[in-house]
């Protein structure tokens, strides 16, 4: 029973932890109004924010390594209460979710907007093969573990994965949670459709992203939920034949035309 | 394949689940208080069923990739919670009714404050990235999130749905 006795006998970080939320429930949701909607700043990500000062200037002495291993197991298992709720929603919105059904798949192409839009940024920033590992895929687990395979996690296309996923893993979710709300203020797309853009990435930034659109669009709370969620659920099932088959092959194809494009001017 | 399961794996899987659950609940009840809207009250009580009902559905999904590891939890999790939740199981109306007392964002606030301690390890790794390579991570996030966004507002458009 080692790994039940570690927990245990942890108990005090858990009330630290214990602490940080309820303290920042306790704050709750900071909107600042912009002239369209608002942008949110969520408790969950004040308390994301906090743990990690607590870890890095350690103020309380129990929070060390020890425990940010043992972190990591909370954050993989715990969120599956709120993917509970997430589920237990999208059931009760089941009809809605089935009549969307075609955007929800269709949806699932849209990282290949990732390519276009930041591959010709990496090349212009002076990268090389590993815009391809950066920006073949939003670089989650399983383009990792793709990646690594392929072509080796010490290659230039391992080390650009490995980039954006660190990246993604430290600052994605803050940074999704403040882009769905600031997106969703502008007004220029549905929320509807902004809540199915939130299952693109981990389970963090989805619960991020589609907890800033709900505070922001409280009257549409269900079916941004269930949309997200169900969206997250595809791109679980999905994402990995997209990245094998559309995403990579892609990505490369443009590197091959766009590559010498770059290196050209940087030598004129 | 199917794996074996130890008591302490067990143990641990309904450990870390019931910690956060206990945190979810309390912090549920305090979100309710400060959310400004009395009407939109849930006592710890109030909110305990719906809670018992996520953690059950987290447990069974947790143990269910422990034995059979080839299918995701999140995709066990996803049949059951619709399963039990949508309008047409004889179910339905009690747990969306138990369910919807538990707020969606304390249901996630515990998760990342054990990530943002977890993140603390690997920070010296991330401060080594330079800020080219964080750059092309946020135009990676941008363009994958708008992408989606875009098509998904052209379909629901043609669909008549928005």
């Amino acid at each position: 029973m080692e790994n039940t006795k570690n927990i245990l006998k942890n108990w005090p970080f858990h009330l630290v932890i214990c602490v940080v939320v309820l303290l920042c429930e306790a704050v709750n949701t900071i909107s600042i109004p912009v002239s369209t909607g608002s942008i949110m700043f969520l408790p969950m990500l004040f308390a994301m924010v906090v743990s990690l000062i607590l870890y890095l200037t350690k103020p309380v002495k129990i929070v060390k390594k020890e425990q940010s291993v043992l972190s990591s197991k909370f954050v993989i298992i715990a969120i599956g209460i709120f993917l509970a709720k997430v589920a237990v929603t999208s059931g009760t919105q089941l009809p809605q979710v089935l009549a969307a059904g075609p955007a929800l798949i269709l949806q699932e192409f849209g990282n290949l907007g990732t390519i276009i839009l930041a591959l010709p940024f990496a090349l212009l920033l002076g990268f090389k093969r590993e815009a391809v590992g950066m920006t073949h895929s939003i670089c989650r687990e399983p383009n990792v573990g793709y990646i690594a395979s392929k072509y080796g996690l010490d290659s230039p296309e391992g080390r650009g994965v490995m980039t954006v996923y660190v990246v993604g893993t430290l600052v994605g979710t803050i940074f999704m949670g403040i882009m769905a709300s600031a997106l969703g203020a502008t007004g220029l797309l549905h929320p509807y459709a902004l809540a199915m853009a939130c299952g693109v990435g981990s389970g963090s930034m989805m619960a991020a992203s589609s907890a800033s659109l709900v505070s922001a669009f409280p009257e549409m709370a269900e079916q941004i939920t269930a949309y997200a969620g169900t969206s997250n659920v595809l791109s679980n099932a999905d994402g990995i034949v997209m990245t094998v088959f559309i995403g990579l092959p892609m990505c490369n194809f443009l590197y091959r035309k766009l590559e010498p494009l770059f290196s050209r001017k940087k030598k004129a | 394949m199917e794996k074996k399961l130890t008591m302490d794996k067990v143990a641990e899987f309904v450990l870390i689940l019931a910690i956060s659950a206990v945190i979810s609940l309390i912090g549920n009840t305090i979100n309710t208080i400060t959310d400004g809207n009395p009407d939109t009250f849930v006592s710890i009580l109030d909110g305990l069923p719906g809670m018992l009902i996520l953690f059950a559905i987290a447990i069974v999904s947790t143990l269910l990739n422990a034995v059979f590891p080839k299918i995701p939890t999140i995709i066990y999790i996803t049949f059951i919670g619709i399963i039990l939740g949508m309008p047409y199981s004889p179910t339905g109306a009690y747990v969306a009714e138990q369910v919807n007392k538990i707020g969606l964002l304390p249901s996630v606030t515990p998760v990342l404050a054990y990530a943002g301690v977890s993140m603390g390890k690997d920070w010296l790794e991330f401060k080594k990235i330079g800020w080219r390579g964080i750059v092309v991570a946020i135009f990676v996030m941008i363009g994958t999130y708008v992408g989606s966004a875009l098509i998904a507002q052209i379909i629901l458009s043609a669909q008549g749905i928005i």
